[in-house]
């Protein structure tokens, strides 16, 4: 399979058949994912996906049509074309304003993710006897009722040819582990996890990154933790400082500033499923979106991020922009189509599909909090009355993207500066900029690390994008805390 | 777009089988197709002629000291080559995966009931997409709101055959048109969704959706607290699906993780209550088999308002003692069995009835963002979104603000006072549908103000 020849094949049919833009990107992926739960094999699957994607513009109308290349892939090419072109010159009357893009999609060049293992390179039986190694790790206590780890590894391959001149090729790695203990006791079911919620912590890198982690060192106390849950007093109601951990941060960051400032949604056009915006074009530039420590940085390039690549699915090369300034909102997550209605000259670059499949949208590409100066000890020991949340339990924001809600799987009770008593369920709710301007302090870069998100749904039809999110621990003061029986 | 024909989906599902050399194996054929028109004020911000055929192969080996160690791997690649590649990786992995000492053997031949899929589905075109939405984009400018929606047709085919004599093939299709309409203070939603796109009736969620949108406008503040609510479908079925998610699957049940441990057979709900996962509903149908190709059975969860369950699947079953169901997802799988065709039984009362038996309370039309905090009671929190209205004395007054509700499933069910005779199919932000009326409950929690959008 000639996969240059496909894409370029694709969009010289698309444009003499009358497309005034065309775009084609074929994606082969592979991905493996193992886990083990209760040392049983409760998941391996290897997945290997093949599939061309072809996007049209004609009249400024879009058309997308998107076919697999099981048996003859020759032949998708032309009948993509064909179909995304019936697709485009069908929306007719319905249209009423014109797609219009900004910029030039001509950029030509390869990228490729760094790594020192190759995932796919250690075998299935090293991969798996690690992850026995943590299930076993997580046992020798009978409230420990499931005992799991898992991990994923994924390589992307995308050629795309533009019919502005555009051709580029990137390879994409990723991979991740994770291990979590489920203990019931005292009628409670608690969940301890780690690195991460959402099956581990993921990062654009190869193996090395997941024998970095020691799972079986972390998991007793995964464990431990997760049992003390079970008999911890739920965190009581009321108004008090919160820390928050970086994998908690993530979150935060991720549905408060990434979702808000995604320029579709701010327009309207995430209405039907997701939302809208309180982050509102009026606001640019001016709005105070946190404190002066905010500082919320927009980064393509970012070594190790889940969004970490050379173009995005426009076809524009990768950037590093602010999005928050030392607290004031300086920019918007765009893509070609929407880049213009902000007066940008070009794209940002974070339009993305989630592979084949799907069409482009506007997606949050790594978003991260710039480091501070603090340490975390010197960050409890400052605090009088507050608590240190840590890792993600659950979530729910708003459409707008303005009241929360988040639990967090634990909560360390601080007194006078002093860590005390765990607390179970600590949930805390507050409004998006009141939130952020309550920010007074941020650890330092030795505590900043990226967390992957690998679960990010968006569109309609919902697809999945991954991308990563710097932080280190940070401090918001006077949090409203829920009380609950949870 | 043509949907992969039945009995050519399970020829490849037989080619395929035929070239494996494990000691058992199972295939599965999926094959989709999916076109939609997403839009917006400007008309169609997005489309999609979509086609994907994926091929899955589940591979055991047979431990001589019992038991089996397998996986799956799935691919795109239909020719032999790509057949045989994707064997030789699912035989690499097996050789190294534990031993699962009591993983049932395959199962057998069985029947299934013959789901075609539905033509005029499939054959509705981008003209006809382009017309309703060009219907919902001109109704919302001239009541000076703006659209947001999706039309949406897309079938699938799947074919399951396995080593043990197992072949079972089924279609379903679905289509969907949903309208968001928003003006400056307020906004409003309908959707029709069912298996048969000419059954919808796409002018009427445009004027549902637009009426509803304009009355609407002007909230009020509203204090946060207890109120009793009528819950429209689509908010009954942003609730619901947690319960299919974590609750009524026998994995969680078996790890003491579910609300039903220590309930079943208990009546905790009012006796008009009665869930069902029902795949044959018409209204809602799903294919006749689970994952692993064993016949969906109709399975009470809440029978007149005892609690019931939980579903199973082969491995589930042998390992709690519960008979199968049929409720397998794709295995070997993360998660367990569960439901996925809820169906609430109608009750006797219209919306106004409904809205009429609340003194001080709220119409909720739909609920966003849900999300479960603990397992045991299902306790979930989420907004009110695209319409809530005051009700007193019995009447629809006039909207108010949106807000948060943090609040246990169980007790909400346990509350509920009211079931509507007209249902309909609804779905949720994330995934899954719910047959269900309306639904009117005491003292359901919300806990904080949220914004509209």
């Amino acid at each position: 399979m000639d996969a240059e020849r496909l894409v370029r094949d694709a969009v010289e049919r698309a444009t003499a058949r009358g497309a005034d833009y065309a775009d084609a990107r074929l994606v082969r992926t592979r991905t493996e994912e193992l886990t083990v739960r209760n040392g049983r094999l409760a998941g391996a699957l290897s997945d290997e996906d093949l599939g061309l994607g072809v996007r049209v513009l004609v009249g400024g109308s879009w058309g997308f049509a998107a076919r697999p290349l099981g048996e003859d892939p020759a032949a998708a090419p032309a009948e993509a074309a064909r179909l995304a072109l019936r697709a485009a010159k069908a929306m007719g009357r319905a249209q009423r304003s014109p797609v219009q893009l900004a910029g030039r999609a001509d950029a030509r060049g390869e990228y490729r993710t760094p790594f020192e293992l190759d995932p796919f390179e250690v075998s299935p039986a090293d991969r798996l006897d690690l992850l026995q190694a943590a299930v076993a790790a997580l046992g020798g206590r009978d409230e420990a009722v499931v005992r799991e780890a898992s991990c994923s590894v994924r390589r992307e391959e995308q050629w795309m040819a533009t019919s502005e001149g555009g051709e580029t090729f990137q390879e994409l790695v990723r991979a991740g582990a994770g291990v979590a203990c489920q203990a019931a006791a005292h009628g409670q079911v608690e969940r301890r996890s780690y690195p991460a919620s959402f099956g581990g912590n993921y990062l654009a890198a190869g193996w090395e990154h997941v024998l970095g982690m020691d799972l079986v060192g972390e998991a007793p106390r995964v464990r431990d933790e997760a049992i003390a849950l079970c008999s911890a007093p739920p965190c009581p109601p009321g108004r008090r400082d919160l820390i928050l951990s970086g994998n908690q941060l993530m979150l935060q960051i991720h549905e408060s500033v990434g979702h808000p400032t995604e320029l579709d949604r701010v327009h309207g056009h995430e209405v039907d499923l997701a939302g809208s915006s309180f982050a509102t074009t009026d606001k640019l530039g001016a709005f105070e979106y946190g404190s002066r420590h905010v500082d919320l940085v927009a980064d393509s390039t970012v070594p190790g991020g889940l969004d970490t690549r050379g173009f995005d699915d426009d076809g524009v090369p990768s950037q590093r922009w602010h999005v928050v300034r030392e607290g004031r909102l300086e920019g918007y997550l765009t893509s070609r189509e929407w880049a213009g209605r902000v007066g940008e000259a070009a794209s940002r670059g974070s339009n993305r599909a989630e592979g084949w499949f799907h069409p482009p949208i506007v997606r949050i590409t790594n978003l991260s909090l710039m480091p501070g100066t603090w340490t975390l000890d010197d960050l409890i020991a400052d605090t009088a009355d507050g608590v240190y949340c840590d890792t993600v339990k659950t979530w729910s924001i708003d459409p707008s993207r303005m009241n929360f809600q988040f639990t967090t799987e634990l909560g360390w009770e601080i007194v006078d500066g002093e860590r005390r008593r765990l607390l179970r369920s600590p949930t805390y709710q507050g409004s998006t900029p009141e939130f952020w301007r309550s920010c007074d302090a941020v650890c330092d870069e030795r505590h900043w690390r990226l967390w992957g998100v690998p679960n990010c749904g968006k569109g309609n039809p919902m697809q999945v994008a991954e991308m990563s999110h710097g932080a280190a621990p940070a401090r918001f003061r006077g949090v409203e805390f829920v009380g609950g029986s949870w | 777009m043509p949907l992969m024909e039945r009995g050519d989906a399970a020829e490849l599902a037989r080619r395929v089988l035929a070239r494996s050399a494990a000691d058992e194996t199972e295939v599965t054929v999926d094959a989709e197709v999916d076109d939609f028109v997403r839009f917006a004020d400007v008309g169609p911000t997005q489309n999609g002629a979509r086609e994907r055929v994926t091929v899955a192969v589940r591979v055991r080996r047979r431990e001589p000291g019992g038991g089996y160690r397998e996986a799956r791997v799935q691919t795109g690649a239909l020719d032999d080559a790509g057949i045989d590649a994707a064997l030789a990786r699912a035989e690499a992995i097996v050789e190294h995966c534990p031993v699962d000492p009591d993983l049932p053997a395959l199962g057998g031949a069985v029947e299934v009931r013959d789901t075609p899929p539905i033509r005029p589905t499939l054959d509705h075109g981008f003209r006809e997409k382009a017309a309703w939405v060009a219907g919902a984009v001109e109704a919302c400018a001239a009541a000076g709101l703006a659209p947001a929606g999706l039309v949406q047709t897309c079938g699938l085919t799947r074919a399951i055959a396995n080593s043990s004599g197992r072949a079972v093939v089924g279609s379903r299709t679905r289509a969907s048109f949903a309208l968001t309409a928003t003006g400056p203070e307020g906004s409003g939603f309908a959707d029709a969704i069912g298996p048969d796109v000419d059954a919808l009736d796409a002018e009427g969620v445009v004027a549902r959706a637009v009426e509803r949108a304009c009355a609407a406008q002007g909230p009020r503040p509203v204090e946060p607290g207890e109120y009793t609510v009528v819950l429209e479908p689509p908010a009954v079925s942003a609730l619901l699906l947690f319960s299919s998610y974590c609750g009524f699957g026998a994995r969680e049940f078996s790890e003491q993780a579910s609300f039903l441990c220590g309930r079943v057979g208990e009546r905790l709900f009012p006796a008009g209550l009665t869930l069902l996962d029902d795949a044959a509903d018409p209204r809602n149908p799903g294919l006749p088999f689970d994952g692993e190709g064993t016949p969906r059975r109709t399975v009470p969860l809440i029978e007149a308002g005892v609690l019931r369950g939980p579903v199973t699947d082969r491995t589930w079953a042998a390992r709690t003692g519960l008979e199968c169901t049929g409720h397998a997802l794709p295995q070997p799988s993360e998660d367990g069995p569960r439901p996925q065709n809820l169906v609430v039984e109608a009750g006797a009362e219209s919306l106004e009835d409904l809205i009429g038996g609340v003194e001080r309370g709220l119409l909720v039309s739909q609920l966003h963002y849900a999300n479960m905090i603990d397992p045991k009671d299902l306790a979930l929190t989420g907004t009110t979104r695209h319409g809530t209205f005051w009700i007193e004395g019995g009447r629809l007054g006039h909207p108010v603000h949106e807000l948060r509700f943090t609040d246990d499933l169980v007790r909400i069910l346990a509350s509920v006072t009211g079931l509507g005779a007209q249902r309909a199919v609804a779905g949720a932000l994330f995934d899954g549908d719910v047959l269900t009326p309306a639904l009117r409950v005491e003292g359901f929690r919300f806990t904080s103000a949220a914004e509209a959008g």
